[in-house]
């Protein structure tokens, strides 16, 4: 069984006085802003000190990344909204043997590409319901791209390299973020109402708590990861 | 000794082979028994020693063989389609119903790694220990949606695990499914700890497999009896034990949580085959062995027991033959058998000298018997011993042995004995004899061999004075033989006693001349003497000696004119103990 580590810490909310009232906030009087913080206790599944029956096997075309879990957080809003959709077109690069970043979050339509930065071959195949697929394999520098089209979890693999992978959340709107390296995120022109919340980490699961949005207003969230276990 | 005792009493030879042979057997026998017992209890020791090694390299190859197992699947476990698949069921397991495709995924690639592995179980468990998918024939154990609770080190070494199923022991080895580094899932491989499992491993340790589960057996190569035998005993780690009769060497191979794999190891089964092969070859030496100990025993017991043998045989031969006369053969086997027979031989001559004093003068009253005879008839005197010595002289002339001479001269000496029983009148009667008269002479050889008969050692003179007076044509007496049937010794006596009489003086008429007497000898050849007693008789140096008045003659009307016969002078051997014969030289 896996032990979920339950963190019984409280979080810490720190209050963010900074007033972040900008033009285009203000302009739209039907819009809120979501901002606020996540914490990352620690980490939420089971992680091993070696990984794998192939531990450190380094190609070494880059050096070593600096990596944060908070990079794998994604903070989106749950209820069902319907928001502008612009389709974007992002890259997951595959270096020293990971998919760089390890999250993407894109809205529907969006195309994702999958450079090869490595001196081997890659591949790019997913199991996932929301986008089953297999870009096949391709050597360095080539590119395979795929469009999302329906929102959902859709889990990146390589067939060469069991140990890599990555994740594509694919929104049907556009208010979601992706935390930076203090937690902080910002969701802008997040329409007013009461609505909820989710910050989501793969093996962590979800927290989502409910928000108001006000109009012009800045809401303040503050979410803990992990969670108990999912069950 | 008699004939019977010989038949009941063993040789000695028997005897003597008997017992060296049960000594040297015994001796034999001891030894063998003696080498068989340290050879099989260093034998036992061999085995015991061979059986521990080969069950400690067994243990260590089995290790290696469980860690090499391990490898292998941890290499399986980075098959990128399973990770995939449940990684991504993980992550969608909201849908349930959507979930189908992912799981035959799953399904599907246990069974290849099953394929490959070949193991009983294979599953494959998400996270939260929920088996997700399984695969082999004990799959039915390991039922989807089950959860199972498999231990990992925190460094993802997968670790063996002892698990119940549905009642059933499992051993399982937990191999994480990694992905980055996160742990998606697990995936194990599982065998029941059965029989199988143990006959099994059997066939490889090549020793008997019982497996222990808290002390209690619950699977083993052993058969029943052994396996009731086991229940409860505390096992060594390593080590000999001793259930019922025989002794085991124990290793354990492996443990895990309560339960423990062990090799047993019977000493009695593998020693059986290096003790027989080994009792053929003891048996064989100490057969070998017993065999030269009959030759060595056949070798001293003749040793021993020949000389005496050979010395029985010979006393045995000597007694049979009734000689005496030579002495008996030293043996040269020992000592005391040379003085047994040296004393044997004193003995014997001490006998032989006895008898000889015995016979002589036995021989001295018979001979004093028959000059007293011849001297009741003045014209007889010295008749028996003249008639001793031509009949002596003749037997010589024919090449008679020194003992046949003997003979002869003792039977002539004796001839007329039996005229003890013929009256003085008729004996002394100086005229002519009546028909009836000599009738009465007749049966003095008849009577002659009456008296001797009684004295058996003068047996061979017997046929001498009972036939002395027979002839080859058969018109003698007392029975009328013919030629041949009369003895030798007989026909010499009876020319012999007629030459006497011709030519010594009688009451009635002079003694004839002796070549008259010759004369009348070679007439009567065929009729009243034997040709060849007569032609020896007359190829003797006879001379012709004046009648010289003998002691017994002096002062009768003997005539003087007696022929006495000089013969040369070598006397038979005996005749200087009897009566000293004077012979006279004819001047």
């Amino acid at each position: 069984m896996v032990s979920l580590r339950v963190c019984a810490g409280v979080a810490l909310s720190l209050a963010v006085l900074c007033s972040s009232e900008r033009p285009d906030v203000m302009a739209r009087a039907a819009t809120g802003t979501l901002t606020g913080r996540v914490h990352v206790i620690a980490h939420p599944a089971r992680r091993l000190a070696t990984a794998g029956a192939y531990p450190g096997r380094i190609v070494g075309i880059q050096g070593e990344r600096e990596t944060s879990e908070l990079d794998n957080v994604v903070v989106f809003v749950s209820s069902p909204l319907r928001g502008d959709s612009t389709p974007q077109r992002v890259a997951i690069r595959q270096t020293n043997e990971e998919f760089v970043p390890h999250v993407v979050a894109v809205t529907t339509g969006s195309t994702v590409e999958f450079p090869n930065d490595d001196l081997i071959f890659h591949n790019v195949f997913s199991l996932s319901r929301a986008a089953t697929f297999d870009l096949g394999r391709y050597p360095r520098n080539a590119s395979k791209a795929r469009t999302f089209t329906k929102p959902g979890v859709i889990k990146v693999f390589c067939h060469l390299h069991s140990h890599m992978s990555a994740i594509v959340r694919v929104f049907p709107h556009p208010f979601f973020a992706v935390p930076d390296r203090d937690g902080r995120f910002t969701i802008p022109n997040v329409p007013s109402g009461r609505l909820e919340v989710t910050a989501w980490h793969e093996r962590a699961g979800e927290v989502t708590h409910p928000a108001t949005i006000e109009s012009g207003e800045a809401t303040e969230l503050t979410f803990s990861l992990p969670l108990t276990d999912p069950e | 000794m008699s004939e019977q005792a010989a038949l009941r009493s063993p040789r000695l030879l028997v005897k003597v082979l008997c017992f060296a042979f049960a000594v040297i057997g015994c001796v034999i026998v001891a030894i063998f028994l003696l080498f068989s017992w340290q050879t099989n209890a260093r034998l036992t020791q061999t085995v015991v020693d061979n059986m521990e090694s080969s069950q400690l390299r067994f243990a260590g190859i089995d290790a290696r063989l469980r860690r090499e197992h391990t490898l292998q699947a941890m290499a399986l476990a980075e098959n990128p389609t399973l990770k995939a698949a449940v990684d991504t069921y993980y992550s969608e397991r909201g849908n349930e119903h959507e979930l189908g495709q992912l799981q035959s995924t799953i399904e599907t690639e246990l069974a290849k790694l099953q394929q490959i592995m070949a193991v009983p179980a294979l599953s494959v468990t998400d996270v939260r220990g929920v088996v997700l998918a399984s695969a082999g024939p004990n799959k039915s154990d390991w039922p989807v949606g089950a959860r199972v609770q498999l231990r990992v080190e925190e460094n993802g070494t997968p670790v063996e695990t002892v698990v119940l199923r549905n009642g059933n022991p499992y051993t399982a080895t937990a191999v994480p499914l990694v992905l980055g580094r996160d742990v998606v899932g697990e995936f194990f491989l599982a065998s029941p700890l059965d029989d199988a499992y143990a006959v099994d491993l059997a066939n490889e340790a090549r020793a008997d497999i019982a497996i222990l589960l808290n002390g209690r057996v619950i699977a083993s190569s052993t058969p029943p009896s052994l396996r009731r035998a086991l229940e409860g005993i505390a096992l060594p780690l390593s080590g000999t034990i001793v259930l019922g009769q025989d002794e085991f060497v124990v290793q354990r191979l492996s443990s895990v949580d309560s339960a423990s794999v062990y090799a047993l190891g019977s000493v009695a089964t593998a020693s059986r085959t290096a003790s027989s092969e080994t009792g053929w070859v003891l048996l064989l030496a100490g057969a070998g062995a017993l065999l030269m100990a009959v030759g060595g025993s056949w070798w001293v017991a003749r040793t021993v027991a020949h000389p005496i043998d050979r010395l029985s045989h010979s006393l045995a031969t000597m007694a049979k033959a009734r000689d005496f006369d030579r002495p008996l053969p030293p043996t040269g086997g020992s000592r005391e058998l040379d003085t047994l027979t040296a004393t044997f031989n004193e003995l014997r001559t001490a006998v032989s000298l006895a008898e000889a004093e015995s016979e002589a003068a036995y021989l001295g009253v018979i001979g004093a018997l028959a000059t007293a005879l011849d001297a009741r008839d003045p014209y007889t005197a010295g008749h028996s011993q003249r008639v001793a010595d031509l009949s002596v002289a003749i037997g010589r002339q024919m090449q008679l042995p020194d003992s046949d001479l003997e003979t002869l001269r003792l039977g002539a000496l004796l001839h007329d004995i039996g005229k003890i029983g013929v009256s003085d009148a008729v004996l002394r009667k100086p005229t002519k004899l009546t028909a009836e008269e000599f009738e009465q002479i007749k049966l003095h050889p008849t009577l002659g061999a009456r008296i001797l008969k009684p004295l058996r050692f003068l047996d061979a003179q017997l046929a001498i004075v009972e036939l002395h007076h027979e002839r080859p044509d058969g018109r003698g007496y007392p029975y009328g033989l013919k030629g041949d049937d009369i003895p030798m010794f007989a026909r010499i006596v009876h020319v012999a006693d007629a030459f006497d009489a011709m030519t010594s003086a009688r009451a009635y008429r002079g003694a004839l001349p002796i070549a008259t007497a010759l004369g009348e000898l070679w007439r009567l050849i065929g009729v009243d003497f034997d040709a060849q007693v007569v032609q020896a008789m007359a190829a003797l140096p006879i001379t012709l000696t004046e009648p010289v008045p003998s002691e017994e003659a002096t002062g009768t009307d003997r005539p003087a004119s007696g022929a006495l016969v000089q013969f040369p002078a070598r006397s038979v051997a005996h005749t200087a103990h009897h009566t000293q014969i004077a012979l006279r030289r004819a001047e």
